[in-house]
């Protein structure tokens, strides 16, 4: 699930001072608009100020993933040919400091559901070292319901992984890479692993990786299919051999992390654009998308579309017109549309009439109360059972919930049993503010961020659907007085 | 001076109970002791003590002779009022038998005092 | 620096270590070169509070007096963080913080007692009695549960559980983890105490979560038995009623019970403890907190031997008949039967025998009546070697360096001893330096599971040459150490070259202590044996026996190392003490005392600190105080002694040895050095060393209590039937 469950608190607590205005945006959350970025003067890794208005409509020069579909060979040859390794040993040579303001620049932020900005994340592994090797995890457990991005990279274009994990190990100085790989894609670990072993071979990664004197390893860890070890420190856990609970933050995992080393954490598509962003320069990547939401992202349109796809497309195109353009619209026609959950299971859902403004970044959801998670975009006509639906996502994370912390082992266990009854309506109108207080008491309350993610989609069909909740429960109440 | 002064102070201080003065005192005792006296036989009928009047008679002269070297009045007058209170309830057949039975209670052993008496009967 | 406990960590498979050694790796590693921390400052409900950089939140509330709930959270435990019972707000923070786990920053305002605060614990407690069943009227833990007390005090006060009516609660299976645990796992909150107790305290990975979310469970994964000899412990950590006292299951409720506070005799460590007892029974035994001894904890045989405590006891005098039966009489004829043999026997030829239980003020007792009637041969069942100094010095037979203090020790060297089972209690503190202080161990002695790793060099007494010669590699790991240990199982003072055993190690020992640190560390088994060298009985039965004597008095002496056939044949043995065991059954006379829930009694532990027990229930039937036999009898021979209450007897103690009557005490001493030089014959023979208690099932029985205790059979008979099976 490289997902909205990998939270803002990944910062080590030594960095939080710095950052402290975007996580209280990104915490404080759903309503506030972000601070106006890049004031004067710009410092180096600021990202250039934002000039275009309207956005969408990726140019097929400016795609990164361009075996996205893997018409082409993925292998390493094809791989070169559209242009990965290419001038990797450069770009090592240039050092950990050019490759994290190249990212700094570009704005990227992690793209595996929380949105913390890359660059300032690896640079937390910059302190002077002690003695302990450091690591860099890419996090390919994609479990989050809906999302489906990942594996297409991995199946597709594992070398840009590759090398983008040979890149970002460099920037922050990390003398290996472990991929954690979900236990179901088979596929993807297998094509990974020859596109690793293709890359030993050339060289290009394992002792004096492309010539740079840089030794760097990759390897691959695969998981057991828990949805849970999609966390940073549960996957760290799981990496470890241990069962695939959630640590306790502090220490952050660029403090301790796998073995107990500095550890960072990356999500698959955070790792496999870096390669094209210290190719193209980081200001290539900022000038898609809105500010602080720059870059092109890979969106996963699935549901009740004509055409289900995963498409690379600008950060920032309004959420109607990426459905119109790319997955041919919705099943039906725009009006039989009656809701879309934008990032993934985890994000609320939001209706009909909420989606014709929605923008797809990270800002443009918040202010909609929503979360652009993942970019998994799941949509829903009107012939969708939107209660079914959420209580079928709650069973999901009811089964998921690892059972460290109370509120979630207990709390979406309850929240399930509510669910199932509005269902077929079996319950009284007032259950429903008490399943709101009770989401309300899980959300914040736990060790991760499962529990949030569990929360916020109840409160979604809350927030939009309570008459059809209502309705329900009258309709059940009329049949049983008969 | 001052101490006899003291004296009549705490002598005015005290308020008699019943009896002003000893003479007073002593004949609510020897009436008291009379009545008791008179009562004997019946209270031994009453209750069916396996005692003689004599006996009871006996004990009565040492139940008061017990405190003959009470001087206050005060207290003379407080024995007075309790033996009153235990002649009525015995006069009234409030009792029963086992507590006339009891003025005749030293039948009970006294504690062993020393350590070896005292080890062999469980005593701390 | 952080790759040995990391190793050590990682191999020993514990949850969360990994991440507190290396942060205390890295942390040290920060602040070696910087100074002396600064304090930070920090409010709680407004009151200032000066910590330390790197306190949580719930230590700094504690500081001012603020007690935060807590289910999960231990001081003596790793944090775990997980039953978010300790949430509270922090300004400025967004979400509440879960105190036991973070670390307070400069300036932070902790509100303990602010809405959002109240509500995240109304929450948290709404959602662990969501699925707890509601059967206090029936749990033993009622009364005494974290549970209850913090529903009371935190939680709503209405339920809104609706799906009762519809699909109720959960129900899990018990498990069966042996004999003295009693398991209701329905009941369970899954804060992980037990988990955490279990290997991180007792070093056994036996229990564990298995599932996940709703469905988790803790268990031992498969169905077998908690073997550790501290399983007791996790029923006290349990906060709820999932982990019950199994024998004593259904027999009283707390409010009860009257609590009385005493020693544990059952080894040399004088835990302390409190003993329940109702209507003149011992219920059961609980530890008390004494940071300097037991910490918190019990070893199970201290724990839950207390039922021996109403089984085989000798309750009424009994003399033996011509027909060779003891047949009960009363007190008066008994103790004029033993008068008798008293005075009938020679000058010189009364002896006495202190067991494994005898308290100080019986042995004083007996000691100034045998001196009374001419007679100086007083001694113990367990021997210590009396060439050289012997027993007049202190610390030739003590845990010179303190329980306490051997937590700092950093290579510590254990000789013919297995402390896990003799001092279970010490054995978790050199876990605890071993698991965080890096403490080196290596062991001479036959090769035991000790629960953390050591270096085994062999079983053959030659090492101790080896090692005092400084030939072995071990020797230079000890003389370089900071502060280094040589603990000496007292089994190996009892071997024949015992005395060349204490004075090579002793001399060594010498060599590597440094001021204000002594090395050498004797580990004793028994409760009585430090209190009975102090007041100078003699170690080792040997002398008695040579005197052949006409009188001998067991004082509890039960070990059976004085046997009939060893006596001569017109010896009148008389035994004082509590349970018809070895003693009683050699004896002519038997004088029935009181066990040490019975009576106020000082007991000297290894280290040698004297401390008291206190009178929980009377003895049963005619059983009187030791003491109060000797007194009475002193009285029959003609020969009374001069004191006649506890608080004389006391004095006269005090008299002889006045660190005994200064109850809770530590008492150093420092002739280390005088003792070698009076040592002298260092000789030792090339046999192989070996210990009496080598798995757990040699742990539950080994004196009478625990040999009369239906439950320690129990335990024996799980431990063998686990071992039977083949997993």
């Amino acid at each position: 699930m490289a997902s909205a469950l990998v939270r803002l608190n990944s910062i080590p607590k030594h960095n939080l001072s710095a950052i402290t205005p975007v996580i209280a945006n990104q915490i404080r959350g759903n309503t506030t608009q972000p601070p106006k970025a890049t004031p004067p003067p710009p410092q180096p890794g600021t990202p250039p100020a934002q000039t275009k208005t309207k956005f969408g409509g990726l140019a097929d020069q400016d795609r990164i993933f361009t075996n996205l579909y893997g018409k082409h060979d993925w292998r390493l040859k094809g791989a070169q040919k559209r242009g990965d390794w290419y001038k990797t040993k450069e770009i090592l040579l240039k050092g950990p400091e050019w490759i994290q303001n190249e990212v700094k620049t570009s704005g990227l932020r992690g793209r595996g559901g929380a949105g913390f900005p890359t660059g300032m994340k690896w640079s937390f592994m910059n302190k002077p070292s002690d003695g302990r090797p450091r690591y860099l995890v890419v996090n390919a457990d994609e479990g989050e319901p809906g999302t489906c991005k990942d594996r297409d990279i991995m199946r597709h274009d594992p070398h840009k992984l590759i090398e983008g994990c040979l890149i970002a190990g460099r920037a922050m100085g990390a003398c290996a890479a472990y991929i954690y790989i979900r236990g179901e894609f088979y596929n993807e670990a297998s094509a990974t692993q020859v596109a690793i072993n293709e890359a030993y071979q050339a060289g290009l990664i394992g002792k004096n990786a492309c010539g740079s004197g840089y030794d760097f390893d990759v390897y691959i860890q695969r998981g057991a299919g828990a949805y849970i070890c999609g966390e940073e420190t549960a996957l760290i856990e799981s990496i470890e051999g241990k069962q695939g609970k959630p640590r306790l933050k502090p220490p952050f995992p660029a403090d301790v992390g796998v073995f107990g080393c500095p550890t960072t954490v990356n999500n698959v598509e955070t790792i496999a654009v870096a390669p094209t962003i210290c190719r193209r320069g980081g200001a290539w990547f900022a000038s898609f998308g809105r500010t602080r939401n720059s870059g092109t992202k890979l969106f996963n349109i699935s549901g009740h579309v004509n055409n289900p796809c995963t498409v690379e497309e600008e950060m920032s195109i309004p959420l109607k017109e990426l459905i119109e353009k790319h997955a041919g619209g919705v099943r039906g026609g725009w009006d039989n549309l009656l809701g879309i959950i934008p990032g993934g299971s985890s994000t609320p859902v939001i209706p009909k009439k909420v989606c014709e403004e929605a923008i797809m970044d990270f800002d443009g959801l918040i202010a909609v109360q929503t979360s652009l998670g993942t970019a998994a975009i799941i949509v829903m006509d009107k012939s969708t059972d939107i209660i079914k639906a959420i209580s079928r996502l709650i069973m999901f994370y009811k089964h998921e919930s690892c059972g460290q912390c109370t509120p979630c082992r207990e709390g979406i266990g309850w929240m399930n049993k509510i669910m199932h009854r509005f269902v077929t309506g079996n319950a009284e109108p007032a259950e429903i503010d008490m399943l709101w207080e009770i989401s309300k008491q899980i959300e914040g309350h736990t060790i991760c961020a499962l529990a949030d993610g569990a929360a916020w989609p109840v409160q979604g069909l809350i927030r939009h659907f309570r008459p059809e909740i209502e309705a329900r429960m009258k309709k059940y109440a009329e049949m049983a007085n008969k | 001076m001052a101490g006899r002064e003291a004296v009549r102070k705490t002598v005015q201080q005290v308020r008699p109970i019943l009896s002003i003065d000893r003479d007073e005192a002593r004949k609510r005792v020897l009436n008291l002791y009379k009545a008791w006296y008179r009562q004997i036989p019946y209270i031994v009928m009453d209750y069916d003590i396996p005692m003689s009047v004599e006996q009871c008679r006996e004990k009565l002269r040492e139940e008061f002779m017990k405190h003959s070297n009470v001087s206050d009045i005060r207290v003379i007058d407080m024995l007075v009022i309790k033996g009153q209170m235990e002649l009525k309830e015995s006069v009234e057949i409030w009792k029963q038998k086992g507590h006339i039975m009891r003025y005749w209670k030293e039948t009970v052993e006294p504690k062993p005092t020393d350590f070896l008496s005292k080890f062999l009967n469980n005593q701390n | 620096m952080f790759r040995v406990p990391l190793a050590k960590a990682i191999s020993l498979g514990s949850p969360k270590r990994v991440a507190n050694i290396a942060v205390r790796a890295s942390a040290s590693a920060a602040s070696t070169p910087a100074k002396a921390p600064e304090r930070i400052e920090v409010f709680v409900d407004d009151i200032p509070v000066q910590v330390l950089p790197g306190t949580t939140v719930l230590q700094a509330a504690a500081m001012v007096g603020v007690e935060i709930p807590r289910f999960c959270y231990h001081e003596r435990l790793a944090v775990a963080g997980n039953c978010r019972m300790c949430l509270v707000e922090v300004e400025k923070s967004p979400k509440p913080v879960a105190a036991c786990a973070m670390p307070v920053m400069k300036g932070w305002r902790i509100k303990t007692n602010s809405d959002l605060t109240k509500k995240a614990r109304e929450g948290v407690m709404e959602f662990l009695l969501m699925n707890h069943p509601l059967d206090c009227p029936i749990c033993d833990q009622g009364g005494e549960c974290d549970l209850q007390d913090q529903a009371m005090a935190f939680g709503s006060d209405r339920s809104r559980f609706t799906d009762i009516n519809f699909t109720g609660k959960r129900a899990v299976e018990d498990k069966d983890i042996g004999p003295l645990v009693k398991t209701i796992m329905t009941r369970c909150i899954h804060c992980t105490r037990c988990i955490r107790f279990a290997s991180e305290i007792a070093g056994v990975d036996d229990l564990g979560t298995t599932g996940r979310g709703n469905d988790m469970q803790v268990g031992t994964y498969v169905e077998k038995l908690f073997l550790t000899e501290l399983s007791g412990n996790v029923i006290d950590l349990c906060p709820v009623g999932a982990l019950t006292n199994k024998p004593y299951s259904f027999v009283a409720r707390p409010w009860e019970i009257r609590k009385i506070d005493s020693i544990d005799v059952m080894d040399a460590i004088g835990s302390n403890i409190i003993v329940s007892t109702r209507t003149g029974e011992v219920l059961r035994i609980l530890p008390r907190e004494n940071e300097e001894v037991n910490e918190e904890w019990l070893a199970d045989k201290g724990r839950f031997a207390c039922d021996g405590l109403k089984r085989q006891r000798l309750i009424a005098p009994m003399l033996r008949t011509p027909s060779g039966e003891l047949q009960a009489v009363e007190w008066e004829s008994t103790l004029i039967a033993v008068a008798k043999a008293v005075r009938k026997a020679p000058k010189g030829s009364v002896v006495a025998i202190a067991g494994s239980m005898a308290d100080v003020e019986a042995m004083v007792a007996t000691k100034d009546l045998l001196n009374r009637i001419g007679s100086e041969i007083v001694c113990t069942e367990q021997s210590l070697p009396t060439q050289g100094s012997g027993s007049d010095l202190r610390s030739n037979y003590l845990l010179n360096s303190s329980i306490q203090a051997l937590e700092e020790a950093d290579v510590v060297l254990l000789v013919g001893t297995n402390p896990r089972y003799e001092a279970p209690l010490l054995n978790t503190r050199l876990r605890k330096s071993y698991v965080h202080n890096e403490l080196e161990l290596a062991l001479i002695g036959p090769k035991v599971d000790l629960s953390y790793k050591y270096q085994h060099l062999g079983d053959g007494a030659e090492l101790i040459n080896q090692i005092s010669t400084g030939t072995h590699p071990f020797a230079q790991k000890l003389k370089n150490a900071k502060k280094p240990a040589i603990i000496l199982g007292s089994e190996m003072l009892a071997r024949p070259d015992g005395a060349g055993i204490l004075a090579t190690l002793q001399s060594f020992a010498n060599k590597i202590s440094k001021p204000e640190w002594n090395a050498f560390n004797v580990l004793h088994q028994n409760a009585s044996q430090v209190g009975a060298l102090d007041v100078g009985y003699r170690p080792g039965v040997e002398t008695a026996l040579k005197a052949q004597p006409k009188v001998v008095f067991l004082l509890g002496a039960d070990a059976g190392i004085v046997t009939r056939e060893k006596l001569p044949k017109d010896c009148f043995v008389v035994y004082i003490g509590h349970h018809g065991d070895a003693g009683a059954t050699i004896a002519d006379a038997v004088l029935p005392g009181a066990a040490y829930t019975e009576k106020q009694a000082t007991y000297v532990n290894t280290e040698g600190r004297s401390q008291q027990t206190l009178c929980a229930v009377n003895p049963p039937g005619l059983a009187r105080e030791d003491w109060k036999i000797i007194r009475a009898l002193s009285e029959v021979v003609g020969e009374p002694l001069p004191y006649d209450t506890l608080d004389e007897l006391r004095e006269r103690v005090e008299d002889i040895a006045p660190h005994l009557v200064q109850h809770g005490k530590l008492e150093t001493n420092s002739f280390a050095t005088l003792a070698e030089q009076l040592a002298k014959d260092k000789k030792i023979d090339n046999s192989k060393i070996t210990v009496r208690q080598q798995t757990l099932k040699d742990y539950f029985m080994t004196d009478p209590i625990s040999r009369a205790s239906p439950t320690m059979a129990k335990c024996i008979a799980a431990v063998k039937k686990q071992e039977a099976k083949a997993h």
